[in-house]
């Protein structure tokens, strides 16, 4: 046997005992798989979806928060390396001795590690034949490839909120006036859609109108957190949420919602107690004006009123003492730029005293980022409709987060989504 | 006060007399204080400059932007109320009431104003405007209505305030209506022309029969102008020029300015079509032209009929034009030129060998070259490659080589052709040559075949437009050719021909033969196509399989990124583009 034909037979023989898997990259033998958060990162929205995917499949990962933006520790398994290498997601192998020294930074420096331990059960508020493009959190779950069911009026209505653990809400207008815009857009097929629906599903449920439709659901999304849910919301549902659970049976809708107009006095008839975040808010009284309160503070829809988007700052909180708020603000960048939304923002002024603040505009007499507990459940809100679409009109054409890999703002979203999984304990009944 | 006014109150501002102003010290200290931010500040210096003159239109106006961003639009009413007690008649300061009065939500303000306005100057349409547009700043569309035909029945006039009747449905969605008020419009104003088209042609598909409809109903030759410009926006560029033709005015200049404003809107369009028309509004324009320009525009008549493919338009506007003593050299000679390509796209090569031959001493050397080497590649194309390796055998420019190379290749002569490949480098003729080179390459470099006739025959077929009969030679050669050392690109390529050409189940095949571990530079490519055509059989779990087969089995290749978005898309986790 000649010598070339040697060397390339026992190569090939070498080879074999190999299995193929060029994707394990070269180090097959690390304990540990880090995924850095930082700039390293190649897909910083897929990461929060490999890190879902393996706690489904029963894995135990730790969030390291502070930690280069946020990483995440998974045991190194064939089945997360395959997940990344497919994502794209970059992963670092780690030994159990760089372990020992990220450790020993964890503990000097203000980060922590929070296990993940169970991946929470996702419920997104939406109606049925909404496109998945049409609502922020949607889009990243799709991308990020978490799975989550949707529930609509009937399902909620039905008790079957307690099957989940996360709930989000994202435009939908809670004291059913369809986004106040059954005047200013009469006639437009999407609108004249919506309200049959609507009225329909009010009429199957036995309900008088939709503002009394979406009060019970309301009232039903409260019930679910006071119960440990965990509730994030955007955009209109932030501030439509609250103001339909301050009203209790006071009439803030309008006419053509429910057949007698708004009651002249309902600001002053409000039961904030009711409410998750607001309080003294200042209604809107106009039927044609898309603005519902002075809850926030861009008012994008009233043209004397509107202010121009800046960018909002994210808190430090302390890792150690204060995890929950650490968790939900991990990002690579401090200061992001704002996106409109129906409701933008909220007044500082109509902030219940002990909400905490995640995320603020400098100087400006708003907030973007707020979260709080009720019984034993969370709920954060987060104003403006998509982040990655600032000045988001009726008929833009989707996202598309293959373009936005990065985005800070969307990774608020999903903080929000693997928050629930660091609970150590069962916060359902 | 509506955001969008603001423009306007400057442009307003900047009218005004800069001497006005910049002389007094008050109004210099305000705009300072504006500009620098201090929207309280110059609020207070403009409201001093108002205590002493009441009807200071300038300081009215910048009291009216600075207590805007201070969120006090409403503060602005003792100061207008007393404007307009001092200057009963002044437009502007009417304006700002109207505005300060719609922002505060007093309707009744409102109307009383612009009734008041409207009695001081009963023949302008401008209180109703404003009235109109103060309404609208509230979001009241029904109240802005109401102003714009208060107006057109006060005045008398059908067509008053036709734009903005016109702008009011179309933001209702009601594109009917805004079409017949923008006739009125561009019957009193042409300028509003343009404005209408833009508008307009935002219609949805499904209304833009009726429009057309709306429109043929009219006689006139707004309509015709206003139908033709919406064809042609709506893809429909031949409509265009065929709508405007018997509608054109007798008067030549007035035609002509006429044909230049549709010529302008086709000259924007691409493809075969709009060519034609452009062709078509040349021709008419050339009618109507003295004859020393008339020659140039047959020309590009020609050269625009030529480029649709419309070979008898071509003939038809060159007839006389290259033996024309009258016409000018440049011309005559830019139409024999024209001609010999003419000849070349329609196969008679002898004529335009023959036509060339006699136009050689008239030519550059670089033209001459160029109508060669288009003739070179009519005889490719024929089949005939002597004659065409005849035509090409003196030219040694790069594009020459290039050229020789392909004719090398359909020889089946595949060492010859890369070196001329090679020495024709990667910038010889225009990108989709180019392109076609360096695809030419990365297909012949794994034969390590010196030649291979069957493979230059199958290639020589697929340059003829044969494409089912190049598939099957392609496939035949792929079968007797080892996948590393060529069998998996050519497979590659016959795969991506059938699925091009509609035939689904021969790409799979194809596509899955060349996808094999054995041709690792290969596979991902066809990984790639094959994931493709299961997507478009909506077979999208099997494409999921075959990316992630491509993403994980071959992480270093270029191609992993376009694999990924694919992957999202067979998902559904991003829009389909």
């Amino acid at each position: 046997m000649k010598r070339r034909q040697f060397v390339s037979r026992a190569g090939a023989g070498l080879a074999a005992l190999y299995p193929a898997r060029s994707w394990l990259g070269p180090w097959p033998t690390a304990a540990w798989l880090l995924i850095p958060m930082d700039d390293s990162q190649t897909d910083h929205l897929k990461a929060y979806g490999v890190a879902y995917r393996a706690l489904k499949r029963g894995v135990k990962a730790e969030w390291f928060l502070n930690y280069r933006s946020g990483a995440f520790l998974l045991p190194s398994d064939a089945g997360t390396a395959r997940d990344a290498a497919l994502a794209g997601v970059m992963v670092e192998p780690v030994d159990d001795s760089q372990l020992v020294q990220i450790r020993g930074g964890l503990r000097n420096g203000n980060m922590d590690a929070v296990p993940l331990e169970k991946p929470p059960k996702v419920a997104v508020y939406a109606p049925p034949n909404a496109p998945p493009w049409d609502d922020a959190v949607t889009m990243a779950l799709n991308y990020a490839g978490i799975e989550f069911e949707k529930v609509w009026d009937a399902e909620v209505l039905g008790q079957k909120l307690k099957t989940y653990d996360w709930l989000h809400l994202h435009h939908e207008d809670f004291t059913g006036q369809y986004s106040k815009f059954f005047l200013n857009y009469a006639g437009s097929a999407w609108l004249v859609e919506m309200v049959e629906r609507n009225r329909a599903m009010a009429r199957s449920l036995g309900l008088p109108s939709v503002p009394a439709l979406k009060r019970a659901v309301a009232v039903a999304i409260s019930d679910f957190v006071e119960k440990g849910g965990f509730l994030f919301a955007m955009c209109t549902a932030t501030e439509t949420l609250d103001l339909t659970l301050a009203a209790d049976g006071n009439d803030i809708a309008a006419s053509y919602a429910d057949g007698d107009p708004m009651d002249p006095n309902a600001t002053a008839r409000m039961k904030w107690d009711r409410a998750f975040a607001f309080r003294n808010a200042r209604l809107e009284l106009s039927p044609t004006t898309p603005v519902y309160s002075d809850i926030d503070g861009h008012q994008v829809n009233s043209p004397e009123r509107r202010q121009p988007l800046g960018s909002y700052t994210l808190f430090n909180f302390s890792a150690k003492i204060d995890p929950v708020a650490t968790m939900l603000v991990q990002n690579h960048r401090q200061v992001i730029p704002d996106f409109y939304g129906l409701t933008t923002s909220f007044t500082r002024k109509t902030l219940k005293p002990g909400v905490t603040v995640l995320a603020e505009e400098p100087g400006a007499s708003w907030v973007k980022y707020i979260h709080g507990e009720r019984g034993q459940g969370t709920w954060t809100f987060f104003g403006g409709h998509d982040p990655e679409d600032p000045q988001h009109q009726i008929g833009d054409a989707p996202t598309d987060l293959s373009l936005h890999p990065h985005s800070p703002g969307y990774r608020l979203i999903l903080n929000n989504v693997l928050f629930p999984a660091a609970k150590k304990k069962e916060l359902k009944t | 006060m509506c955001l969008r006014l603001v423009p306007a109150i400057w442009s307003v501002l900047l009218l005004l007399p800069v001497p006005v102003w910049s002389q007094q010290p008050g109004m210099t200290r305000a705009f300072d204080l504006e500009r620098r931010g201090d929207y309280a500040g110059a609020a207070a210096a403009y409201r001093a400059v108002l205590t002493n003159r009441p009807a200071d239109v300038s300081a009215l106006l910048g009291l009216e932007r600075s207590l805007l961003p201070l969120n006090q639009g409403a503060d602005i009413l003792p100061a207008v109320r007393a404007a307009l007690e001092a200057a009963p008649s002044s437009s502007a300061v009417y304006g700002v009431a109207l505005r300060a009065w719609a922002a505060t939500d007093q309707s009744d303000s409102v109307r009383a104003t612009a009734e008041r306005w409207a009695r001081s100057a009963p023949t302008e349409e401008a209180p109703y405007r404003e009235w109109g547009a103060a309404e609208l700043g509230r979001q009241n569309r029904a109240g802005a209505r109401a102003a714009y035909l208060r107006g057109r029945e006060r005045l008398g006039r059908p067509d008053a305030m036709a734009a903005e009747m016109a702008q009011l449905s179309l933001s209702e969605g009601d594109y009917t209506v805004a079409l017949r008020e923008w006739l009125l419009a561009v019957r009193r104003l042409p300028g509003y022309r343009a404005t209408a088209v833009a508008t307009v042609s935002q219609a949805p598909p499904p209304a833009r029969d009726h429009l057309l409809r709306l429109l043929g109903g009219e006689t006139d030759l707004v309509s015709r102008r206003i139908e033709a410009d919406l064809r042609a926006h709506w893809g429909d560029p031949l409509g265009a020029a065929r709508t405007l033709a018997p509608a054109l005015p007798a008067d030549r200049v007035q035609a002509i300015a006429v044909l230049r404003s549709l010529l302008d809107q086709l000259k924007m369009l691409r493809g075969s079509e709009a060519k034609q028309a452009q062709g078509l509004v040349l021709e008419a324009l050339a009618e109507r032209s003295p004859e020393a320009q008339a020659s140039r525009l047959r020309l590009e008549a020609a050269q625009a009929y030529t480029a649709s493919g419309d070979r008898a338009g071509a003939r038809r506007m060159l007839a006389g034009l290259t033996d024309d003593q009258a016409a000018p050299s440049s011309v005559a000679s830019d139409a024999a030129t024209t001609l010999v390509s003419v000849l070349i796209s329609e196969g008679k090569l002898d004529q335009a060998a023959e036509r060339l031959g006699q136009l050689q001493p008239k030519l550059s050397a670089d033209e001459y070259d160029h109508l060669r080497r288009g003739l070179a590649l009519g005889w490719m194309r024929s089949g005939d490659l002597v004659r065409a390796d005849s035509a090409i055998a003196p030219d040694s420019s790069v594009e020459g080589l290039a050229l020789s190379g392909r004719i090398r290749l359909y020889r089946g002569d595949v060492r010859g052709a890369v070196d001329l490949f090679k020495a024709a480098g990667p910038y010889a003729g225009d990108r989709s040559e180019a392109t076609l080179r360096t695809a030419f390459l990365a297909l012949l470099q794994p034969l390590e075949r010196d030649s291979l006739p069957e493979l230059g025959s199958a290639l020589l077929q697929l340059e003829r437009g044969d494409t089912a009969d190049a598939i099957g030679k392609l496939e035949r050669v792929a079968a007797h050719l080892p996948a590393r050392q060529g069998g998996a690109e050519l497979h590659l390529l016959a795969g991506r021909l059938s699925a091009a050409s509609g035939k689904p189940a021969d790409a799979e095949r194809l596509l899955r033969a060349a996808a094999v571990k054995e041709a690792p530079v290969t596979a991902p490519a066809a990984n790639l196509a094959l994931a493709d055509v299961l997507i478009s059989a909506r077979r999208e779990a099997e494409a999921v399989q075959v990316l992630e087969h491509l993403i994980l089995d071959y992480p270093q290749s270029a191609l992993v990124p376009q694999a990924r978005r694919k992957l999202d898309e067979a998902r559904g986790a991003v829009p389909r583009t």
